[in-house]
């Protein structure tokens, strides 16, 4: 239970870095931005998204502003920082060791 | 991420926490609305979209909670929550916490206000320029076996000439005259303080108008000037500046007012005006006359100790030059801020040590109440430990509960402080410099806030610690009615007896002021005190010639002896304790020093004839002073016993020569009778030798009343004034006052140092009887069933009640074999304070152990009727 959360968290940071990587976006439109890049594979658990917000942010990773939807109301838009940036790079060469390594695992035999 | 963002960002969700939560909540609502919206228009009904929205999300307060973990604001609301819980918990308790905050608060307040005394008297600003180079220089008798705080005038001129390491050194005669001040047809009185010419040069205080004085003007045959206080100008001349360069009228002489000077110029005594000290006076005109505080300035790059080298050098040649006078004397030369502080610096500490006892026995009696606490709340904990609470959780909680105690305390403690505060000052006499404003600085504040979180560490970590770690399950077990606890409660029997042993030093101490108090006011005065009013009247010289003030004070005299409800009159230049007056050295001609080396010094005054016996004197031998003593050769003398006893010994001195210093040499007096001896000063100093001239030899032109009076007769005082005026219009009654209260007046540091450390103890015994009353009750209340047994198994009534006042005494026995030699310590060290008896006085200990018992047996004695009325049925079924 707590090995897949885990898992999930860390994936989960990894996909918001890579869709505010595109474009700065909104909360919601990060969960929408991952459903629908994964052709719905991945449905986003919204009560983990805005912990997950909040902590790249505090990390640093990510920034918020206040900026305006679609509507024309304000939201909170987050984007990438440079630290952030670098850190998806970092991110993705891990997940490709990772996938790549588990991969190999379920390739044998 | 550095650092320093992270901290900032954690003071950002401290600062913006309410921001925070409301930026979150928009940011919930807009993503639900947008999936609501997403719903309804992929053709859900509004509301069913509404719930699967809220449903994917998954409980808004629990994802807003999980986002306030993220943001770090965990231990914040864990402290709110925490706080909270104990602030709601605290009215269900208002006996516990009026206890607590009442304890403590007292112990903080009266800390407090000891700090604050404290750091107004040692730290505050001296109104000076560059204080910390001035010092205070004061003359050693006998090789510096014996210090006096005033130096003679000619010694005074001396050091200021031959000293190169003081730039300057002033001289104030510390005793304010009062004169008579006339400007126009006005006059009123004012009092003057003679000082130095370069006397404010050494403080380094500027006039406010005008000029100080110069050096001219102290030497004789200089025009008379003066200088008036700057509160008394406003006062007295409206702050006109045209009085400067003017003319008024002191004592009949006319004086040109040259400046206006600050209060801050104000040194050790109020002036309302100063006047030059002239090197051909009489009383500054001597070396044997010591009449001046000395004030120095060092100069640049010279320290107190060869400053000190350089004056003693100066010392050792006045010594060989005038072996008469200055044998074995020297001058002393101290910082002034040190100097300042030393008078009554025991004094503060002997109140500040009153107040940490006081602190410390508070601290027990809360330990020892937490602890009941702790021991009855073990349930509650044990709940919540099961709960899931971790331990270290709980013991957080608990200390964030005496956290917000000690806190509310130490704001008890400080509206407290600022009376007590105001209570020392008003009471502890000091010699002061310069204004000290009652009132908390905010390092005093600060203190208080650190004081009442050091007083968790003493009283509340023990407890909480020991009520956190305990196995819940075992508690639990009990049911609620702990069984065990046997090392809380022994832990409480050893606050109890710290508590009595603490106090009981306290109590000693205030016992031996009390006692002191007691000796002073049985001090045989000598003369008759009681229904004794006192006042002054001067006469202007330049009005009144030598006979002319005999015959006014012969026709006052006679005037208000004959007012209704007077019993006698006498007059005298000085009364006995209110005005000491100086005193001079007495000898037998040719011999005037004793085998000792040392001089015979006696106060001298002048007395009217009829002045002993309207007083209460009693004439020993000899005849009274008469209108007849005029003798220039020889004029007459009576001599107070001691004076006459230490001269002759058992020899008859009636008819005999005996010489009195002056300016000019000793002068030949006869003594013509002897008297009693009298208290001339503080009642501390005892009985002083005295010397009494004739009225009408000297004839002075200010005389002091004293007027016996029948009850009742409270327009006395208006009817004197009345018979004045018949006199003389122009010639004020001054200083009215009864000899009681004189003598109140004269008592007041003694009684005020009694009353404060008395008042802490009073505190501490009730503190340390209700901590002995909380222990017994618990321990009847947890014993119950034990009790019960017993008594169904036989044992009476009084035999429960022995049992336990027996173990109450115990722990008071205990207190008082561990406090009394502490008490015998603290005896020691108030030794200073204290008046006719020793440190180790007996009855003071006795009625203290007494006390002490008898409050111990009747804190123990409620639980122990208790115990005796349990039912031991009743016993049984509070199972």
């Amino acid at each position: 239970m707590t090995a897949r959360a885990d898992l999930l968290q860390g994936s989960l940071d990894l996909l918001i870095l890579k869709t505010l990587d595109l474009e700065p976006l909104h909360g919601w439109a990060v969960s929408k931005r991952i459903q629908l890049l994964s052709r719905g594979v991945l449905e986003v658990n919204q009560g983990s998204l805005y912990p997950a917000l909040y902590r790249l942010r505090d990390r640093g990773l990510i920034e918020s502003d206040w900026g305006e939807s679609d509507e024309g109301r304000r939201v909170k838009v987050y984007s990438l920082t440079p630290t952030g940036r670098a850190a998806l790079e970092r991110e993705r060469e891990g997940w490709r060791l990772f996938s790549a390594a588990v991969e190999a695992i379920l390739a044998t035999g | 991420m550095r650092w320093w963002s992270w901290v900032g960002r954690r003071v950002e969700v401290l600062l913006r926490k309410k921001a925070a939560e409301d930026e979150l909540d928009d940011e919930i609502r807009f993503h639900l609305e947008m999936e609501i919206r997403e719903h309804v228009r992929a053709g859900v009904e509004p509301v069913e979209a509404r719930r699967r929205a809220l449903v994917s999300f998954g409980g808004v307060e629990r994802f807003k909670e999980e986002v306030r973990d993220v943001r770090g604001a965990r231990w914040l609301d864990d402290l709110r929550q925490d706080a909270s819980l104990a602030i709601r918990s605290f009215p269900r308790q208002p006996a516990f916490l009026l206890a607590v905050l009442l304890t403590l608060g007292i112990g903080i307040g009266g800390n407090v206000a000891m700090f604050a005394v404290f750091e107004a008297s040692m730290f505050s600003a001296l109104p000076f320029q560059d204080p910390d180079r001035l010092v205070m220089g004061r003359s050693t008798f006998n090789d510096g076996e014996r210090l006096g705080p005033v130096v003679s005038g000619y010694d005074y001129f001396d050091y200021r000439e031959q000293s190169s390491t003081l730039t300057s050194l002033g001289a104030i005669a510390p005793f304010p005259q009062r004169v008579t001040v006339r400007r126009g047809f006005e006059a009123e009185r004012a009092d003057a303080v003679w000082v130095s010419t370069d006397f404010f040069e050494a403080l380094g205080v500027s006039p406010v108008a005008g000029r100080t004085f110069r050096a001219a003007e102290g030497e004789p045959g200089s025009p008379p000037v003066a200088i008036l206080e700057q509160g008394y100008w406003q006062r007295s001349f409206g702050g006109d500046r045209s009085v400067v360069g003017g003319t008024l009228t002191l004592n009949g002489t006319s004086y040109t007012v040259i400046g206006v000077m600050p209060a801050t110029a104000r040194f050790v005594v109020d002036a309302d005006v100063w006047l030059p000290i002239h090197r051909g006076e009489s009383w500054a005109g001597s070396r044997s006359a010591h009449n001046f505080l000395l004030v120095g300035r060092l100069a640049p790059g010279v320290d107190v100790a060869s400053a000190q080298a350089e004056v003693d050098g100066i010392s050792n040649r006045l010594a060989a030059a005038f072996p008469e006078s200055n044998r074995g004397k020297g001058l002393l030369l101290t910082r002034l801020r040190d100097t300042l502080v030393e008078s009554y610096r025991s004094t503060l500490a002997l109140l500040g040590g009153a107040v940490l006892l006081l602190l410390v026995v508070a601290c027990a009696n809360v330990a020892g109440l937490l602890l009941a606490r702790g021991s009855a709340r073990r349930g509650e904990l044990a709940v919540r430990a099961v709960m899931g609470a971790d331990g270290g959780r709980l013991a957080r909680q608990l200390m964030t509960e005496n956290a917000i105690l000690a806190l509310g305390a130490g704001a008890l403690g400080l509206l407290l402080a600022a009376g007590i505060e105001r209570g020392i000052l008003a009471f502890v006499s000091m010699d002061r410099i310069g204004d000290l404003e009652p009132g908390l600085s905010p390092v005093a504040v600060l203190f208080a806030f650190a004081l009442s979180l050091a007083t968790v560490a003493l009283f509340g970590a023990v407890p909480s610690l020991g009520a956190a770690r305990r196995p819940p399950a075992e508690d639990l077990r009990s049911g609620g009615r702990v069984s065990s606890g046997r090392r809380a409660a022994r832990l409480r029997g050893g606050l109890v007896v710290g508590q009595v042993a603490f106090t009981v030093v306290l109590l000693s101490v205030a016992g031996l002021l009390l006692r002191s108090l007691e000796m002073l006011r049985s001090v045989e005065l000598g003369f008759d005190a009681d229904d004794l009013l006192t006042a002054e009247v001067d006469l202007p010289a330049s009005e009144y010639t030598r006979d002319a003030r005999i015959a006014f004070y012969e026709a006052l005299r006679d005037r208000v002896q004959t007012l209704p409800g007077v019993t006698s009159v006498a007059l005298a230049s000085q009364l006995p304790v209110r005005d000491p007056g100086n005193n001079w050295g007495l000898g037998i001609p040719g011999e005037m020093e004793g085998a000792d080396g040392e001089k015979l010094l006696a106060h001298q005054r002048t007395v009217m004839p009829g002045y002993f016996e309207a007083m209460g004197i009693p004439l020993l031998r000899g005849r009274d002073v008469e209108p007849s003593d005029r003798s220039e050769e020889l004029p007459a003398i009576v001599l107070a016993e001691s004076a006459a006893r230490s001269l002759f010994g058992e020899e008859d001195p009636l008819g005999r020569i005996v010489g009195v210093d002056g300016s000019n040499g000793p002068r030949p007096h006869q003594v013509v009778g002897v008297v009693g001896d009298v208290v001339l000063d503080d009642p501390y100093a005892g009985t002083p030798p005295a010397m009494y001239y004739a009225f009408h030899q000297v004839a002075p032109t200010r005389m002091r009343l004293a007027v016996h009076f029948r009850e009742g007769s409270d327009r006395l005082a208006a009817e004197i004034r009345q018979a004045l005026r018949a006199l003389d219009p122009g010639v004020p009654l001054d200083g009215v006052e009864t000899m009681t209260s004189v003598l109140s007046r004269r008592e007041s540091a003694q009684r005020a140092l009694a009353v404060l450390v008395g008042a802490f103890a009073v505190v501490a015994v009730l503190l340390a009887a209700v901590g002995l009353y909380g222990v017994l009750a618990y321990q009847v209340s947890r014993r119950v069933r034990e009790v019960g047994v017993r008594m169904a198994l036989g044992a009476s009534a009084s035999a429960v009640t022995g049992a336990v006042v027996r173990g109450g005494l115990a722990l008071v026995a205990g207190g008082l074999v561990l406090g009394f030699p502490a008490a015998l310590v603290a005896g020691r060290l108030v030794r200073a304070s204290l008046f006719g008896i020793q440190g180790w006085d007996p009855t003071t200990f006795a009625a203290v152990g007494l006390l002490l018992c008898g409050v111990g047996a009747l804190a123990c004695s409620l639980p122990a009727r208790r115990a005796a009325r349990i039912d031991p049925t009743e016993a049984f079924r509070a199972d």
